[in-house]
């Protein structure tokens, strides 16, 4: 004790906690997420309903038949890729909001070839070009924002969440311009030919093969490769990076391409094996989820597997009960961002304890 | 390590698109099993689907065409759990579900209710040849030859002609009063798009409003959503800032109505009736009585009968209507001429779209003149309405 140290300790304040291990770790999380059900529990109450059912409706909704499984899985699948792309961005400290513009602007490109290539491309060439195709302009939407973050240090999460507007934009134009259904004159892209549709694999577009792909593919990169050790670096200091020879830029912009390309791939599948058109909702908020998804999986591609099924699980369902009990639509969104906030805030309680003013003073610590 | 994941890539895509040559092969003879037995469908037994763009809570659209629902339910004795509604389904893959989701809960007869859901009912009617599929406002049945696909919508645009009368007559009073002058009879339409089903009914409503008041013009803005309560209302706000003293609308909800109510000015609804929640502004709204449809086509199926492909009938049916008449906000005098209307649409002497007017044509602006003593016809040859002209005197403002 110090004679210096005269300011009173405050009634409660925020430590950070040891590390906890990973049981009780686990026993936290599965804690919040009753918490969240039971608070919903009150809100499907307050709203008429019995919420046990409203619960099982859910569940039911998503999995139960095989219309809804599909469904669902048609979900995970475009969240679990939009949150691989996000991952090697975050971990380079470079937040990437923009997931929804790259898969964009991956799905207007593929739907050019989809509306007006697909009889001049024998089938398999069609997925090849369209694949790579979709890769490409995806992470050059990625690197625009990587480039003028390397350049000119600007701000890339308001930058990456601008051009998201941008690319929505622009398929509004197309949509209403030069890509509208002429046969329907309506403002709506055509539906693709039977011919640029994607085949199904037990039911489901085959780009959940390519997304299982990705998960193995980004784990490797990151914990096995040198480009992954780089991102690590410049993540946790951009200094020592630099001081140990890297070229940050490159390695910024080389990243940013990556994350964006994985995007413009979701982009592919989505419109190429999911909507068979483009529309101003193709990315459907997935490349804004896959935050959510790659933050409570902690970057870890295996994690956001379980996360994305969960999540597309509680989309589908409340998508379900909407229809099965008349709950509003904004009613069950209110439900999903709870059960979504009380597993963020776990996190809180992981990472953090309240310590509480002792009546003695003492030096313990 | 990079060689490996390039070669690991590579083996993927090489297997995937070897996996999409085979595929389609065995894509057929999935659901083909059911169609063995054959039960006779009763008003007991028969379950009805639909897919709907939003939920009754818009008091609009949905709430309108779910009270045609129920009464149909009531005439026919169909209980409720017979009845499947998939509510707040858009206009993308979501339909594809929704529609998928009602054929696996066994039902018989499919009804979809927005424009946009039209080619997943083209793709789920050749697919399943056993269910009828019924889109309203829709225009593909009749190109898709298909004998389960249907077309349905009501002649709208005559109980909007006759709401159009009661604006004009408003427009007329406000001139009277002074509050405005003649050049200052502006009318702002909310539209959900433009296209034939929408430019119909607000070309109608004009005219209707012109047909009493000479100097009256119309200024438009669109939602780009057939269901956007936000937007709606500030699209309405916009119009009222640009000079317009009535406000009517193709959308789905009411927040037009309150909207035109809180800046003090009037207007005339669509799908419900509006001076509930507007009573102060709201003066009178042209509705739809989707009942006569749904009970048509589900007795159809009862009886073994076929379903007419493009089904479209009016105000002498009474498939449309206006709501009750506000008086405590219409001019004075408005009931009698709208009766005078009324009878002139059901008696034929009177025809919405006739002349003299002259426009453009929305898809190529060319030009249109339709002369005194001449009509263009609407929903003769199809369901869907394919008035595509723009009157002058009617200013798109983000056209």
């Amino acid at each position: 004790m110090t004679y210096e140290n005269v300011k009173k300790e405050p009634l409660i304040r925020v430590a950070k906690r040891p590390e906890l291990s990973s049981k009780k770790a686990m026993l936290i999380r599965f804690s919040s997420v009753l918490v969240a059900l039971m608070i919903g529990g009150i809100l499907i109450l307050a709203l008429g309903y019995n919420p046990v059912s409203v619960y099982a409706g859910i569940v039911e909704g998503s999995l139960m038949t095989p219309t809804a499984l599909k469904a669902t899985a048609k979900i995970a699948v475009p969240l679990l890729g939009a949150a691989l792309a996000i991952a090697p961005a975050f971990k380079m400290k470079f937040w990437n909001c923009g997931a929804e513009g790259q898969i964009t602007i991956g799905a207007i490109a593929s739907t050019y070839f989809a509306l007006y290539q697909v009889d001049n491309l024998p089938t398999p060439i069609f997925f090849a070009v369209t694949f790579v195709v979709s890769a490409i302009f995806g992470g050059l939407w990625g690197l625009i924002p990587a480039f003028f973050k390397a350049r000119w240090g600007t701000n890339e999460t308001l930058f990456t969440l601008m051009l998201n507007y941008i690319a929505i934009g622009f398929v509004k134009y197309l949509r209403i311009g030069p890509w509208m259904d002429k046969g329907q004159m309506f403002p709506k892209i055509p539906m693709f030919s039977k011919s640029a549709r994607l085949p199904d694999v037990l039911g489901v577009h085959i780009g959940w093969i390519i997304v299982l792909v990705l998960v193995i593919f980004i784990y490797v990169y990151m914990t096995r490769t040198k480009h992954g050790y780089e991102i690590a670096v410049v993540g946790e200091s951009i200094s020592t990076a630099r001081y140990s020879g890297m070229n940050v830029s490159k390695i910024i912009m080389r990243t940013m391409f990556l994350s964006g390309a994985i995007a413009g791939i979701v982009g592919w599948m989505l419109v190429l094996g999911t909507n068979y058109t483009l529309s101003d909702t193709t990315a459907n908020g997935y490349g804004f989820t896959a935050i959510v998804v790659a933050w409570l999986a902690k970057l870890n591609p295996f994690v956001m597997v379980l996360i994305s099924v969960f999540l597309a699980v509680l989309q589908k369902g409340s998508n379900t009960i909407q229809t099965n009990f008349g709950i509003p639509a904004s009613a069950s969104e209110v439900l999903t961002g709870l059960i979504l906030l009380c597993m963020l805030g776990s996190e809180f309680f992981i990472n953090y304890r309240f310590v509480f003013r002792k009546k003695t003073v003492g030096g313990d610590d | 390590m990079k060689k490996l994941l390039a070669l690991i890539l590579a083996l993927v895509m090489v297997l995937s698109f070897a996996a999409c040559s085979e595929e389609p092969a065995n894509n057929n003879g999935e659901e083909e099993n059911n169609n063995g037995e054959t039960e006779t469908l009763t008003a007991e037994n028969i379950k009805i689907g639909f897919v709907h763009v939003s939920d009754p809570s818009d008091m609009g659209y949905t709430y309108n065409h779910d009270l045609g629902t129920w009464k149909m339910a009531e005439n026919l004795g169909i209980s409720e759990d017979q009845i499947i509604n998939k509510y707040n389904i858009g206009e993308d893959e979501g339909c594809a579900t929704a529609i998928n989701e009602l054929i696996e809960a066994g039902c018989n007869i499919i009804f979809a209710t927005s424009f946009g859901h039209g080619d997943y009912m083209t793709e789920a009617a050749a697919e399943h040849p056993e269910i009828q599929f019924c889109h309203a406002t829709g225009s593909q049945a009749a190109g898709s030859e298909l004998p389960n696909y249907h077309n349905y919508f009501t002649s709208i645009y005559e109980a909007r002609y006759i709401a159009g009368v009661a604006a004009g007559l408003k427009l007329n009073e406000l001139i009277e009063n002074g509050t405005i002058t003649e050049d200052e009879a502006v009318i702002g339409y909310v539209a959900a798009f433009y296209f034939e089903e929408v430019i119909s009914g607000f070309s109608a409503f004009y005219l209707g409003a012109r047909s009493v008041c000479p100097s009256a013009t119309m200024i438009t803005l669109k939602a780009d959503s057939w269901s956007d309560p936000v937007k709606e209302g500030q699209i309405a706000q916009s119009l009222i800032d640009q000079g317009a003293v009535i406000i009517s609308q193709h959308s789905d909800n009411t927040s037009p109505a309150t909207t035109a109510e809180a800046a003090g000015v009037f207007h005339c609804g669509y799908n419900s009736d509006m001076s509930e929640a507007a009573p102060k502004a709201s003066i009178i709204s042209a509705r739809a009585d989707w009942s006569i449809y749904l009970t048509y086509a589900v007795q159809c199926v009862l009886d073994g009968e076929e379903i007419a492909t493009d089904w479209c009938e009016g105000y002498a049916e009474g498939a449309n209507f206006t709501s009750p008449l506000n008086t405590a906000v219409a001019a004075p005098g408005t009931q009698e001429k709208l009766d005078e209307v009324a009878a002139g649409i059901v008696d034929g002497s009177i025809h919405v779209f006739a002349g003299p007017w002259s426009g453009y044509y929305v898809w190529d602006n060319t030009e249109f003149t339709c002369a005194e003593g001449e009509w263009v016809e609407e929903s003769e040859t199809r369901s869907a309405p394919y008035f595509g002209y723009i009157i002058d005197g009617i200013t798109r403002l983000d056209a």
